[in-house]
């Protein structure tokens, strides 16, 4: 079924891709978040830069991974934007290629968490983010990722559900602060099911929280930075904990497919989007956190995003293999004690 | 009508190419899904998925839920349409178009309402508070009660529209008549206007118990990950694990369950018929 879904899907959008080809095409695979502002930034002049056409695919990781291992004899993607942890599922499956970072004439400027994430030479960072909580200053004070536990506050608290990108991160701290390195998350995960019907949601979209926190329903959730910015918009005494354990985060990186035609076009276009230029532009519509050490922003650009050479080396990451190897694990211990 | 069969036949085809084409094929397709593992036919994802508790408990809250909305629809039903049929020509026209007026508004709208009117600063919360019924706000959102509120009041108007047509269709002087001869309220809808109108319950109730069933966006809106839902599942099975497998499951429980409630529907309803 899955097959059959992904053959028509693919048939329409290389009969649409076919109709509209120039010279050159480059179609790339990337999160459906912020595309207006991705377009004029970094589509556009780039097909002027390089007098080729962009082929863009959104939807989420799960399906754009679905889709590229789906046509892993001939690729329709050529490269594409995903998690560390995904980064690493699809070189597991044998889908990118090694990136030639030798054509990057940016790479030596990235931080160095951002060079080689996985460690395997297949991916590159390009932004990255801090997972923190954001809490009402006048109702609590958070010092610990143990305090969103405690009786006062975890009746108004949002927990990220363990199948977004900040609930394994949000765990992994919350297990920190009960004495526990353990990737397992067992500690943490138990510690949230005994108090599960206190939590007000397990949210999924972290959009959903900025009316939760407006209407009062919450008082503190862990969140990405990126998150962050609308919440500063509401006009409510809200700070950004920094929690003795440190914050965590994730990292956002590009892959290029294997047995990719355009595998040199594909290098380009990711050396322009990693450009100071392009990098900055990014920051300063607060989309991305830089992963290029030289952007430079304004102090208030800087406070609304991840930033910083210091920021980037203190983000308590969970490896990917980590991440890939337990996920399902982690899956069936929270269906079995916060899920029901 | 047509000079022969074949031209009747013909004229159809298309529509019912169509048809088999975009709804039968596909249906089929995702259905055996569940059904096949690597080369044979076996029941084993069903096996699997009951054997896991959290499927069960989602599978039993959908049915309950499902199964309380379409009780507490009836109810609601019957006194709201029996009360618009008995108003005259006019005044019921208006208030059938305040019934439907609500289903011209996107789910998505009405459900987002609902997040503002339950929540701890919401209306009903205030009004709680200032009758001294509760000291502090009460926690009705991310609850089965959430969904339960959502559903009854996305699907009711369809439940009221059958009962409508259904009481319009009922002999005027047959409950005048059992009253006079000293019914009482209760006999006289246990009775007459029941087993009269029982097509429009049956319609009514599939509409509503299906709907329930299968309705995304209120649950997940209102109930989150926290109260999870078969439909709510069936989406994260797909988009979180993308277990096509689990998914095809899950979508054929909700069929079965569909063809389930209508056929319960119609056997309770003629069992009063041959009971009597």
């Amino acid at each position: 079924m899955k097959k059959t879904l992904l053959t028509t899907a693919s048939v329409l959008m290389l009969a649409s891709g076919v109709a509209q080809a120039e010279d050159k095409t480059l179609t790339i695979s990337v999160y459906a978040f912020a595309q207006d502002e991705f377009k004029t930034i970094v589509y556009e002049p780039f097909e002027k830069k390089c007098g080729c056409k962009l082929v863009v695919e959104t939807g989420n990781s799960v399906e754009r991974l679905a889709k590229m291992e789906e046509h892993k004899a001939s690729p329709v993607v050529d490269m594409a934007v995903v998690s560390m942890a995904d980064a690493l599922a699809a070189s597991r499956k044998g889908l990118i290629d090694k990136v030639d970072t030798a054509k990057l004439s940016s790479f030596n400027k990235l931080y160095d968490i951002a060079k080689d994430p996985n460690g395997d030479g297949m991916s590159v960072g390009y932004t990255f983010y801090a997972t923190s909580i954001v809490y009402r200053t006048d109702k609590m004070k958070i010092d610990s990722w143990g305090d969103l536990l405690k009786d006062d506050i975890v009746s108004h608290v949002a927990f990220p559900n363990v199948t977004t990108n900040q609930g394994p991160p949000a765990l992994y701290m919350l297990g920190q602060a009960l004495g526990t390195d353990a990737p397992d998350l067992k500690t943490p995960i138990e510690a949230l099911g005994a108090k599960k019907d206190k939590v007000v949601t397990f949210y999924v979209k972290s959009s959903q929280l900025v009316q939760l926190m407006q209407q009062e329903e919450i008082w503190a959730a862990p969140v990405g930075r990126f998150s962050w910015a609308p919440f500063t918009k509401l006009g409510l005494p809200l700070a950004w904990a920094t929690p003795k354990e440190g914050q965590t985060g994730g990292m956002n990186v590009m892959v290029v497919t294997k047995n990719s035609k355009n595998r040199d076009l594909a290098l380009e276009f990711m050396d322009f989007w990693l450009s100071t230029e392009v990098q900055t532009k990014l920051a300063e519509k607060l989309i991305d956190s830089p992963a290029n050490a030289e952007v430079k922003v304004s102090d208030e650009v800087a406070n609304n995003i991840t930033f910083g050479a210091d920021t980037a080396k203190s983000l308590k990451l969970i490896p990917s293999d980590v991440a890939l190897d337990y996920r399902d694990k982690w899956l069936s211990e929270w269906n079995s004690k916060v899920g029901q | 009508m047509f000079q022969n069969r074949a031209e009747g036949l013909a004229l159809a085809l298309p529509a019912a190419l169509f048809a088999a084409l975009v709804f039968l094929v596909p249906v089929v397709l995702l259905l055996s899904e569940g059904f096949r593992n690597a080369d044979q036919w076996t029941l084993s994802a069903y096996v699997d998925f009951f054997s896991q508790p959290l499927n069960r408990t989602v599978f039993l809250r959908t049915l309950k839920l499902s199964a309380l909305v379409t009780l507490v629809a009836a109810v609601i039903g019957y006194a709201a349409a029996y009360a618009i049929v008995s108003l005259p020509p006019g005044a019921k026209g208006r208030m059938v178009g305040l019934v439907v007026l609500p289903l011209m508004i996107s789910p998505v709208a009405r459900t987002y309402a609902w997040i503002v009117i339950l929540g701890r600063t919401g209306i009903i919360n205030q009004a709680l508070q200032a009758i001294g019924l509760t000291d502090e706000p009460i926690r009705i959102l991310f609850s089965e009660t959430a969904i339960f509120i959502g559903l009854l009041q996305l699907f009711l108007p369809l439940m009221i529209i059958s009962l409508i047509s259904a009481l319009e269709n009922l002999p005027r002087d047959v409950v005048p008549a059992a009253r006079v001869l000293g019914a009482g309220w209760l006999s006289v809808f246990w009775k007459i206007i029941l087993p009269l109108t029982k097509e429009g319950l049956v319609i009514g109730g599939t509409l509503v118990f299906t709907g329930s069933m299968t309705a995304y966006i209120t649950p997940a809106i209102l109930g989150g990950s926290k109260v999870l839902m078969l439909e709510t599942l069936l989406y994260q099975q797909v988009t979180v694990s993308n277990n096509f497998v689990a998914a095809s499951v899950i979508a054929f429980i909700l069929i079965v369950m569909s063809f389930a409630a209508n056929i319960l529907l119609k056997r309770i309803a003629s069992a009063r018929r041959s009971g009597k």
